[in-house]
């Protein structure tokens, strides 16, 4: 068996189900574990309280303007390198026949040199995050193993793919088995780390907003 | 059998003039896929060039790269290799049969020990000592390494005396495998494809005529000047390519104006041959050009590769029941973990309620 | 079967404008410093332009840039051979065919004069010879007076 073929069979197999296996978990373990009742008196009713909390996801999504001059960048790479990394997985056309080898269905996607500009971006934008977080005294200070794991697991994927593109040094299906190992890498590391961040950010959000309305605050 | 004419002499006999064989040597240098500033080397080589013995060995195969190679209209450069080199067996073009084909054989072997060229097609059968395919009551196993011990090297011509091809496809009843999986003490140069292309198989030839050795080799034995590239390389449908306009069936409107066949299962990117350039039937078209995608006849295994439809970027992503499996341990983890929490944190409360 | 018309088959013939390999224009470059290194130190340069990908249109569009020059000559040896001079002195398009006009390969000669229509210097010695041989017999030939 080549490379490419255990990276797209076998591999991709096994780290789908840990994919899949951590997700529920991580999601199901999130959402029963016991909530501490809420004593105070409720100030708003229980309809306003989640207009309030889907507010609060588009709130927290733009940067409050008494910190906006601090923490431009962060938020500005940060956008960029989350949009730019999706529309390199979502319509690049390889990836798109790929995702439709296992839902089924498939959108148009983008000619690749404007994927190879836009992932181009994308990755310098994380590399500048990277030497940031790698030089930014605070920053430093609270990163984490798993900051800087889930940067790699991140970065791999886009690193690889430029690889295959490019075709540095190693034979084109050599390369394309790394870029999926690196996507299967992804896939099991998701879970377990601050990758996870995907599905709880948008739930996390409401959360706050709902709790903090219910005691007539509004953030 | 073996005279000692030189190439160049065959060629001026047939009335070949200086030019013409000045020519000919530029078409070989072009067939081998080496720079025209090597024309006049080849010139000086193929003057000193003697006629080589080759015995050729059919073992598990459809004859199809003989075929391939004779079917070719003479008189072309690959006839008049073809006609140079002295083909002391080879079943299907011999005019012996019998006991006196093999005799031929053993003849050859000992007359140009250690000299001649082994030239093998078909893979070969392992199972069951080999019994699955023999020739004259001799299994090819033993066939094969009673022939290559006195061979100065071995052209595997066809992917599966390169690395076992169809009778090697999963089952394998017959424990098929290729010539380098036997043999390991002889140079061997694989020239695979279902069949190669006659061009390529000539130009190996060839090179071992001009040079008295076998080309530059890639990491699975194959010419580097035809296998260096892939047909993805050299294919005149990239341009759609990289403008992401494909085929998405066999007779929609991508397919009528030529577009890239990728979405359609073309394995051009992952196949290294040369097809692209040499091309087909006297450089008439290759498969992608006639509007299918390549199906890379020239790579191991390439039979059970998955579908030949099948795009290649797809994944193989097990199937819908495991996946449930997965959905349901990972809910049972999920609900156990979350029980154990609560247990925890009921205890947690209890304590500071004390 | 009277309905052909309406299956929608369109029969490739002619180029296809799409057809393109973008190698035409690094091809011109290499020409161009081809000429020069011709002009300056007198050294040739042949290009195969079967050993790269390089689509009928691309050759056209070649041809259409390149031009036709004063010279145009044909080598009948082991097949024809077309040797055409461009528009740019100095550069040749040689076209290798065989016997039954099928192209061996197509090549892109810098030099003052292609070699292949160069009289080798092989064949001298046995052109003088043969022609000697010849103008013995017509001496020797008893038939008229010649001064
Ligand atoms: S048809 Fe095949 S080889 Fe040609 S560009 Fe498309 S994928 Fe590549």
């Amino acid at each position: 068996m080549s490379l490419l073929d255990f990276a797209r069979g076998t591999a991709l197999q096994w780290s789908l189900y840990i994919f899949v296996v951590g997700i529920i978990w991580r999601i199901l373990g999130a959402a029963l574990v016991m909530r501490r009742k809420d004593m105070s008196q409720a100030r708003i009713s229980g309809a306003e309280r989640v207009k309030e909390g889907a507010m609060t996801i588009l709130t927290r999504s733009v940067p409050p303007e008494t910190f906006e001059k601090r923490i431009r960048f962060s938020h500005i790479t940060g956008y960029l390198w989350h949009i730019g990394y999706f529309v390199v997985v979502l319509f690049f056309i390889p990836h798109i026949l790929f995702i439709k080898s296992f839902l089924g269905f498939e959108w148009p996607g983008l000619p690749n040199p404007m994927i190879l500009v836009i992932g181009a971006i994308t990755l310098a934008t994380l590399v500048a995050l990277l030497v940031r977080r790698m030089t930014h005294p605070v920053l430093k200070l609270i990163s984490t193993a798993d900051d800087y794991i889930s940067w790699l697991v991140a970065a791999l994927p886009l690193i690889t793919g430029y690889m295959v593109v490019a075709r540095v040094g190693l034979h084109y299906e050599t390369l394309l088995g790394l870029h999926v190992l690196s996507f299967c890498l992804l896939l099991i590391w998701f879970p377990f780390g601050k990758l996870m961040h995907v599905f709880f950010i948008f739930p996390s959000r409401y959360n706050v907003g709902a709790i903090f309305a219910r005691r007539g605050v509004r953030v | 059998m073996t005279d000692n004419k030189t190439l160049a002499e065959r060629l001026r006999e047939r009335g070949v003039s200086r030019r013409g064989f000045m020519k000919f040597c530029a078409a070989t240098a072009s067939m081998m896929a080496l720079p025209p500033l090597m024309i006049p080397r080849i010139a000086a080589a193929l003057e000193q060039a003697r006629r080589p013995s080759v015995i050729w060995l059919s073992f598990q195969e459809c004859t199809g790269c003989t075929e391939s190679l004779t079917r070719s209209h003479a008189p072309t450069i690959e006839g008049l290799i073809f006609d140079h080199i002295s083909l002391d067996y080879h079943h299907t073009l011999q005019a012996a049969a019998g006991d006196a084909a093999e005799h031929a054989r053993e003849a050859a072997m000992q007359e140009n020990e250690g000299e001649y060229l082994l030239v093998v097609d078909g893979s070969i059968p392992l199972k069951d000592d080999g019994i699955y395919s023999t020739i004259a009551g001799i299994t090819n196993l033993s066939m094969l390494e009673d022939v290559a011990a006195g061979a100065a090297a071995i052209i595997s011509v066809g992917t599966c005396a390169a690395f076992g091809g169809i009778p090697h496809a999963n089952p394998n009843p017959t424990g098929a495998v290729g010539v380098s999986e036997i043999i390991t003490d002889k140079p061997i140069v694989n020239v695979p494809g279902c069949p190669p292309i006659p061009t390529v198989i000539t130009g190996v030839l060839a090179h071992y005529l001009t040079f008295g050795r076998l080309p530059e080799l890639d990491s699975l034995n194959r010419p580097m000047v035809f296998f260096g590239q892939t047909i993805h390389d050299r294919c005149y449908r990239r341009p759609f390519y990289e403008r992401g306009q494909f085929a998405d069936t066999f007779d929609d409107e991508g397919a009528r104006k030529g577009w890239c066949l990728f979405k359609l299962g073309c394995k051009g990117p992952t196949t290294y041959n040369a097809c692209a350039t040499a091309k087909w039937n006297d450089s008439v078209s290759f498969p992608i050009q006639a509007g299918h995608g390549c199906i890379g006849c020239s790579e191991p295994n390439f039979w059970d590769k998955g579908a030949f439809y099948e795009p290649l970027s797809a994944g193989r992503w097990g199937t819908p029941a495991a996946l449930g499996a997965a959905v349901v341990a990972g809910a049972a983890i999920g609900l156990g973990s979350a029980a154990l929490a609560r247990k925890r944190q009921a205890e947690a409360s209890e304590e500071k309620d004390i | 079967m009277d309905n052909l018309e309406s299956i929608a088959v369109r029969v490739e013939d002619g180029l296809d404008e799409s057809l393109r390999t973008d190698n035409v224009w690094p091809l011109l470059r290499q020409i161009e410093q081809a000429l020069q290194s011709l002009q300056e130190s007198g050294s040739e340069t042949v290009i195969d332009l079967g050993a790269m990908p390089f689509s009928a249109q691309d050759e056209q569009d070649l041809r259409e840039r390149l031009g036709r020059g004063e010279v145009n000559a044909t080598v009948e040896a082991f097949g024809p051979t077309l040797v055409q001079e461009t528009a740019f002195a100095g550069v040749w398009l040689v076209e290798y065919l065989d016997a039954e006009q099928r192209r061996l390969t197509l090549h892109l000669q810098i030099a003052r004069i292609p070699d292949l229509l160069i009289t080798p210097a092989d064949d001298l010695a046995d052109s003088l010879a043969s022609l000697r041989r010849a103008n013995r017999d017509f001496s020797a030939a008893p038939t008229e007076d010649v001064q």
